[in-house]
C-alpha cells in the first residue's frame, strides 16, 4: 500500500512540483493535496509566477505559428463548414432552388446550433470564472493577518471543511473530504453564537467553495445535512463543526 | 479570416466576422474590441469564451514570445517549440474555462501548460536523451547563464537582480529542473546530491527568487 505523504513532505515538494520536476505517484499526491489545501495551492501559484519571470522571451513566436493557429480556427466553427458546402456543378440548374433552400436551412440550423454552443460555452466560462473569483477571494481572506479560521471536523475527528472569517462579516467555507449529500438533501451552514445556532446559508449538496455572511460574536461553525432548500432551525446533529480561532 | 495572415494586432479582421453575443455582465467581463489591449486576463478569457478571434490574437500578442522562448529552451528545437505554442493557444481557444484567475496570471497559466508539454516531450524520448544529457548537462551547467534567457532590458534587470540573490546550488538545481526538464530525482543524480537536498534547494531558491522579484519591482508584461 502506498503511504500518503504528510503535509510537511508535500510542502517540501511544492516548488519542484510547480516546475514539473515531480512525477509518478508523488506528483499525483501533490496534485490531490493542493486541490484541497488553499495554502499549498497558493504556494504553487507563487512558484509558477516566479518561474514564469525566468521565461521572458526576447523575440516573438514565428509568424508561421500564428498562421497555423488561424488555419485551425477556420476549420473549426460549424457555420463556416456549412457555408462552403459545394453544390455539384452537373446538377446546378435543376437543383438550384432546392440547393439554395437546403443551404439556407442548413445555415440557419447550424447557426442555431452555433448560437446554442456559444451560449453554453459563454455560460461555462462565466460560471468557472465566478467560482474561481470566489476561490481567489477565499485565498486572499485566508492570507489576511486579521482573519480568523476554523477547521470543521466530524464526530470522529476528521477534518471535513475549513472556514475563514474576516472582520467585515464575510466568511468563506471550502470543503475538504465532505461527501456529496444524498439526493434531495443539502448541506446547511450554522453560525454558533452563545448557545444558539443561526443559519449562515444553504450550501447545496456539494459545496466546494462557498461565501457566507455572519454578524455578531460567532464562536463556532457547524454544518448539518437537511432537506433540499434548508430549514429555519435544525434538529439534526452536525456533520462537522469547529471552533473559530485566530489565524 | 483566411486571408488574414498578418501578425496579431496588425490585422483588425480577426474578430470582424465573428458573431457577438451580448449578455449581462460587469464592464470587466464585456469587452469592446478597442479595449482588448488593456483588458484584464479574465476579461480577455471571457472574450475568447465568446469565440472572439481578436481576443485570442491579443493573448498571442502578449504571451507567445515567452511561451515560445520557454518551449524552445526546454526542447532545444524551434520546430517542436512552435508546435507547443500552437497547442497552448488552441487549448486556450477550445477550453478557456480551464484558465483559473485564482491560480495566477494568464501568462503563468500559458507558460505552465507550455512547460508541461515541453517536459512531456523531453521525457517521452528520455531513454535516448538521458544518456546524452547526463554528460552534456555536466558541462553545460557550468557555462549556462540564467540571465541570458531574459531579453527585455527593464524586465531583464529586475530578473537579474532576483536571480543574483540565489545561492549557486539553488540556481543550479532550478535551472536543471525548469530548463532541463529533469525531475528533482534526476537532478539529484546529475549533481550527485541527496534527493532531499535538491528538493530543499529548489524550494528555498524559488522562495528567494520570488522575494527577489518583489524587491526588484518586477512586473510581468
Amino acid at each position: 500500500m502506498t503511504v500518503r505523504p504528510s503535509h510537511d513532505e508535500i510542502r517540501e515538494l511544492l516548488a519542484a512540483f510547480a516546475l514539473d520536476a515531480v512525477d509518478g505517484d508523488e506528483a499525483e499526491a501533490v496534485e490531490l493535496h493542493v486541490r484541497d489545501c488553499p495554502r499549498c495551492r497558493a504556494e504553487v501559484v507563487d512558484h509558477r509566477e516566479a518561474a514564469g519571470a525566468l521565461a521572458t522571451g526576447h523575440e516573438p513566436a514565428p509568424v508561421a505559428t500564428w498562421n497555423t493557429i488561424v488555419d485551425e480556427l477556420e476549420s473549426a466553427p460549424p457555420m463556416r463548414l456549412a457555408a462552403v458546402l459545394p453544390v455539384p456543378a452537373s446538377r446546378w440548374r435543376r437543383s438550384l432552388r432546392v440547393a439554395v433552400a437546403a443551404t439556407a436551412a442548413a445555415c440557419l440550423a447550424v447557426l442555431g446550433v452555433r448560437v446554442v454552443q456559444q451560449e453554453q460555452r459563454f455560460d461555462a466560462v462565466q460560471a468557472a470564472l465566478e467560482e474561481r473569483t470566489v476561490l481567489a477571494a477565499a485565498l486572499a481572506a485566508h492570507g489576511s493577518s486579521d482573519a480568523r479560521q476554523a477547521d470543521l471536523r466530524s464526530a470522529d475527528g476528521a477534518v471535513l471543511a475549513h472556514a475563514v472569517l474576516v472582520p467585515d462579516g464575510t466568511g468563506y467555507l471550502w470543503t475538504d473530504g465532505l461527501p456529496r449529500a444524498a439526493a434531495e438533501r443539502t448541506y446547511q451552514l450554522w453560525a454558533i453564537i452563545g448557545t444558539e445556532r443561526i443559519s449562515a446559508g444553504v450550501l447545496g449538496p456539494s459545496p466546494g467553495v462557498a461565501p457566507f455572511r455572519f454578524a455578531g460574536d460567532v464562536v463556532g461553525l457547524a454544518i448539518t445535512e437537511e432537506v433540499a432548500g434548508g430549514v429555519v432551525a435544525s434538529q439534526n446533529q452536525p456533520v462537522a463543526s469547529g471552533l473559530i480561532v485566530d489565524a | 479570416m483566411g486571408q488574414c495572415r498578418d501578425k496579431p494586432r496588425q490585422c483588425e479582421r480577426h474578430g470582424g466576422a465573428e458573431p457577438s453575443l451580448r449578455r449581462g455582465g460587469s464592464e470587466d467581463r464585456d469587452v469592446g474590441r478597442d479595449d482588448l489591449r488593456d483588458a484584464s486576463d479574465a476579461a480577455l478569457v471571457v472574450a475568447i469564451g465568446r469565440w472572439r478571434h481578436d481576443a485570442l490574437s491579443e493573448a498571442f500578442r502578449r504571451h507567445s514570445g515567452a511561451v515560445f522562448a520557454l518551449a524552445r529552451r526546454v526542447l532545444n528545437d524551434a520546430a517542436r517549440a512552435e508546435e507547443v505554442v500552437q497547442e497552448v493557444f488552441l487549448r486556450l481557444w477550445n477550453a478557456p474555462e480551464r484558465f483559473d484567475p485564482g491560480r495566477g496570471s494568464l501568462r503563468s497559466y500559458l507558460l505552465a501548460h507550455a512547460h508541461g508539454r515541453a517536459v512531456d516531450a523531453v521525457r517521452s524520448d528520455s531513454s535516448r536523451r538521458r544518456r546524452e544529457d547526463r554528460d552534456a548537462v555536466r558541462v553545460s551547467v557550468a557555462d549556462y547563464d540564467l540571465e541570458r534567457e531574459v531579453g527585455d532590458v527593464i524586465v531583464a534587470e529586475h530578473v537579474r537582480e532576483a536571480v543574483a540573490t540565489l545561492a549557486p546550488g539553488e540556481r543550479e538545481a532550478i535551472e536543471l529542473a525548469y530548463f532541463g526538464g529533469h525531475t528533482y530525482r534526476d537532478v539529484a543524480l546529475i549533481l550527485d546530491q541527496p534527493e532531499g537536498t535538491i528538493k530543499s534547494r529548489i524550494r528555498s531558491g524559488m522562495i528567494r527568487l520570488r522575494q527577489g522579484l518583489l524587491d526588484a519591482g518586477y512586473a510581468p508584461s
